[in-house]
């Protein structure tokens, strides 16, 4: 007779106990929070300086472009920098200064600036991993310069520059595939894998100045714009060197991460060097076989990739098979170039941003453990030799069958 | 209205204070007899007494009683006054008194129904239902014929529960139109339908209709025990019943459907489910029924499956956002803002900005400012009505965001789940839910999502524990009888539902033949058994 009572009442309190939980003090409203979407870390006279862009909500920044209501001329997102010994510490002197509780969960990318990197960025890392409301993420990039500089950058079209920054790097990595875009978690563990190394693409401003003032960026030509550069090499957790842009096209191939690329090449390789024609690669599979032969491994890198001609500047009729299988191995001489001049590049900086060390340890476990215990990956990794093997395909060639040039030649 | 007042607990024979006297047998005396009554009824200005002498000797002495108004002028007059007076056997000398009131009761009387009483109590119910009572000099027994007609409302356009394709007659006050609505759509012998007169001092009566073999014994025996349990003395709307028998009394969802339509109560009926038809009100009740009866519109039937299927889907998650869109929002604007995407949580940051209140007071402001309309809507005279649309509107929507007072999602958040709430069909459930909604956004507002989820979860076990005359208030979903679920959140094609579902705790019977899917005729032709079918069965 009391038992159902009981358990109906002990359903009843269920709830109740969730209140100790979380509760009404953890709330939080909306304009209280200063929502960040980017962050910048430099070291700067053995401190931490920390630079984070906060988002202005009253002047509109949610419209992706366009007039999103609002006043126009207050700034879609402010900066503030402060200094610390430890990260946590320049955070939290944000509330010195700022009328708004930093939140973290909507940041889009975090900037390494390279004396940071320099100085190392483990605790970085950590501070992220380790931190609730931290995205791991977040897209991650090195500039050359001071990176707090980087989030002062206004940009066009879009108002809030962290997610600007975010949507330029996906689209980079999708149709044109130079470099990967590093999130944090990437970066963690290609950190904590056998290679230790990672890269990381640069942001830089193209003009010696900082557009911050809305009232600048009422042009149609920027004279200052973010772009992207070259791709920077972290071994270990300090800064190793930097790959540049065709080098990072090369490690694309390398470490399968091409999604979609533009290559161009010269149609008629036995005539004249000149790129004249241009292959979007669509489909692009890269295996990599180790080979143990007798005292150092050879990397067996195998390309295969299909794609569709969208460019032709020789005389040329497509119609002929022949043609078509010349301008193949043109193709596949050029990325086999790319290959080589990174590799070159890569083993001249000694970091096996290549993922090298990944695929020792998987196809051959037992000399990885020697390698391991003798700490020898770095001379072994000096060893290796690269044996690429590339087959492309021209699949389509577009609408016409003859080169325009060809035509005109008639 | 009066109602059963609380403390006549103790006395359950007798809780109602009407002065009941014992039953007082009709005098010989015919003046004695008029006293009585007067002295009964007193000398209400509605009440006729004619008295009637024949010019025979010995004079057969008579009192005609009626109610103006209940009764039917033309019908007293003609059948009971003329034909009593100028019947010439009656007015011939020699009649004994015994031998006219059987003449009158067998031959002359040209009305249907013609009662005998012996009675005040008897015959007293009889006068307020309009019939013409015959008091005889010089006898203990008395006649009483049915003249009733009153005026009645015709049958309209159901107002609460309209329909695009579908009858649109709907039940009126009185319950014998009622009745015969549903006679006229269940043409069986199977369909009972038995009255009771509940409420003493209203005396409303009251119809079980069902068909026999389909709804369950148990569940008939359960209505009429606790119909015959009600001792109150006004029943002046089927709400007086419903919150009378209805299982679980303290609860927010309501585990009997009223209606309007005959049709949908038809389809109740052929389901298994018993229908009350309550005189004086047009809605009438159906149960058992079970949460998802309350989702199916008897327009469902009317459309095709498809679309039927569609609309049905659309009602669950409108419930869903009427209960629960206001303490989402508070939920996650005040506690996980991380689950937005950025750019809505940017734009609704932006225009939090400069508004006073926290969220959750915002959202409470809101819906009470709705329901304040709603109920200003229905209590304001009709021609006044418009007025309503235009401050609700303009006043409260519009300028309150403009002068900053509430956010513009806001607005959207309560504006929506306030349309929401009028998706579902059944005003019943959706007037809890308009209550639970209150409470999801108190404990939104202090345990965030987590406190909605576990809210949920008390009002899951809740109603998993709930029954209607014995039904499982979730069922065919939990207990899940996978076979039933043809008709719960989708429909399926008629010819699909061959077995009528025994959610009701009647029996699993067949509806109609198998292999009804229009075919063409070679197909046909094979083992179809074709039973035409003059009228079809449509489940409601």
């Amino acid at each position: 007779m009391n038992k159902p009572g009981t358990l109906l009442r002990l359903l009843l309190c269920l709830p109740l106990l969730s209140v100790l939980l979380s509760g009404c003090w953890d709330d939080r409203e909306l304009n209280e929070l200063g929502i960040t979407s980017g962050s910048a870390y430099d070291w700067e006279d053995n401190q931490w300086k920390a630079t984070y862009q906060v988002i202005n909500p009253s002047s509109g920044a949610s419209g992706m472009g366009g007039s999103g209501g609002g006043s126009t001329s207050s700034p879609p997102f402010l900066t503030f920098t402060v200094k610390g010994r430890t990260i946590m510490e320049a955070i939290e002197r944000t509330n010195l200064t700022s009328t708004r509780e930093m939140f973290f969960s909507h940041s889009r990318i975090t900037v390494i600036g390279e004396s940071l990197a320099r100085h190392g960025i483990n605790q970085l890392i950590d501070m992220f991993l380790r931190k609730q409301d931290a995205r791991e993420t977040v897209f991650v990039f090195i500039s050359q310069g001071d990176a707090g500089m980087i989030l002062d950058q206004l940009m066009q079209m879009t108002k809030n520059q962290g997610a600007g920054i975010q949507l330029m790097i996906e689209q980079e990595s999708r149709l044109l595939s130079y470099y990967p875009g590093t999130r944090l978690y990437e970066l963690a563990m290609a950190l904590s894998s056998e290679s230790k190394s990672a890269v990381l693409p640069e942001i830089l401003l193209t003009g010696s100045r900082t557009m911050d003032e809305t009232s600048e960026t009422a042009v149609t030509d920027l004279p200052s714009r973010l772009a992207l550069g070259r791709l920077g090499v972290i071994k270990g957790d300090t800064f190793a060197g930097w790959l540049s842009q065709k080098q990072a096209f090369g490690l694309s191939f390398l470490t399968d991460n091409i999604d979609s690329a533009t290559i161009a090449f010269p149609s008629r390789p036995a005539t004249s060097d000149k790129l004249d024609a241009s292959f979007i690669l669509q489909n692009s599979a890269t295996t990599v076989h180790p080979v143990w032969d007798k005292d150092h491994y050879v990397m067996e890198v195998n390309v295969k990739g299909s794609g569709v001609l969208t460019e032709l500047g020789s005389v040329m009729d497509l119609n002929d098979r022949k043609a078509i299988s010349e301008m193949e191995t043109s193709l596949e001489q050029r990325v086999l170039e790319l290959m080589n001049n990174a590799w070159a590049e890569v083993k001249r900086l000694g970091a096996d941003v290549t993922g090298f060390a990944v695929r020792v340890h998987r196809s051959d476990p037992k000399r990885w453990k020697q390698i391991e215990k003798e700490k020898s990956w770095d001379s072994v990794f000096q060893e290796i030799e690269l044996r690429p093997q590339v087959s492309i395909e021209i699949e389509r060639t577009g609408l016409s069958n003859k080169s325009f040039k060809s035509v005109q030649q008639k | 209205m009066p109602q059963e007042p609380k403390k006549s607990r103790q006395t359950t024979k007798d809780p109602v204070e009407t002065s009941v006297p014992a039953p007082l047998p009709l005098k010989l005396s015919l003046e004695d007899n008029l006293q009585e009554f007067s002295r009964r009824i007193g000398s209400s200005s509605d009440i006729v007494i004619r008295h009637y002498k024949s010019e025979a000797k010995p004079p057969l002495t008579l009192a005609f009683i009626y109610i103006d108004g209940l009764v039917n002028a033309d019908t007293v007059n003609q059948a009971v006054l003329q034909s009593l007076m100028e019947n010439s056997t009656l007015n011939g000398d020699s009649i004994t008194t015994e031998a006219a009131f059987n003449l009158i009761k067998e031959h002359i009387l040209p009305v249907g129904g013609v009662k005998e009483a012996r009675t005040l109590e008897v015959l007293l119910p009889l006068l307020f239902d309009g019939y013409t009572l015959i008091l005889f000099e010089g006898l203990q027994v008395a006649l009483a014929a049915d003249t009733s007609g009153w005026e009645k409302r015709s049958i309209n356009e159901p107002t609460s529960q309209g329909v695009i394709r579908g009858p649109k007659e709907g039940f009126t006050e009185s319950l014998r139109t009622g009745t015969a609505m549903l006679r006229r759509r269940l043409k069986t012998a199977d369909l009972r339908i038995e009255e009771y007169t509940i409420g003493q001092r209203t005396g409303t009566g009251i119809a079980l209709v069902y068909l026999k073999g389909l709804a369950s014994e148990q569940v008939l025996t359960e209505i009429r025990r606790r119909l015959n349990a009600i001792n109150t003395d006004a029943i002046l709307e089927s709400n007086y019943i419903e919150e009378f028998i209805q299982d679980g009394g303290l609860t927010p969802f309501p585990t009997i459907q009223n209606t309007e339509r005959p049709d949908a109560m038809a389809g109740g009926i052929l389901e298994g489910q018993v229908g009350i038809v309550i005189d004086g009100t047009p809605f009438a009740l159906l149960a058992p029924s079970t949460f998802f009866n309350f989702f199916q519109s008897s327009e469902d039937y009317y459309q095709r499956y498809d679309i039927s299927s569609f609309l049905r889907l659309i009602r669950y998650g409108a419930f869903f956002v009427s209960m629960l869109l206001p303490a989402l929002y508070i939920a996650v604007t005040t506690f996980h803002q991380e689950m937005l995407p950025t750019t809505l949580l940017i734009s609704l940051a932006a225009q939090r900005e400069g508004v006073p209140l926290p969220a959750f007071a915002e959202a409470l402001l809101m819906e009470l400012t709705f329901d304040v309309l709603r109920e200003a809507g229905v209590r304001m005279p009709r021609t006044i009505g418009p007025a309503i649309s235009i401050v609700g509107a303009l006043v409260l929507g519009q300028a309150a965001v403009q002068a900053g007072l509430v956010s513009a999602a806001m607005v959207i958040v309560v504006s929506f789940t306030a349309i929401s709430n009028f998706v579902i069909p059944s005003l019943a459930i959706a007037n809890s839910i308009r209550l639970i909604r209150f409470v999801m956004m108190f404990i939104a507002a202090s345990l965030g999502l987590f406190g909605i989820m576990s809210f949920l979860m008390v009002l899951l076990i809740h109603m998993a524990g709930l029954r209607s005359f014995g039904v499982p208030y979730l069922s065919p979903v939990a207990p899940m009888i996978p076979r039933y679920l043809k008709d719960i959140f989708i429909r399926v094609p008629l010819w699909g539902m061959n077995m009528r579902p025994k959610t009701n705790l009647g029996k699993e019977t067949r509806r109609q033949s198998p292999h009804q899917k229009p075919q063409p005729a070679e197909d046909a032709a094979k083992p179809s058994p074709a039973q035409p079918k003059p009228q079809g069965e449509g489940p409601a």
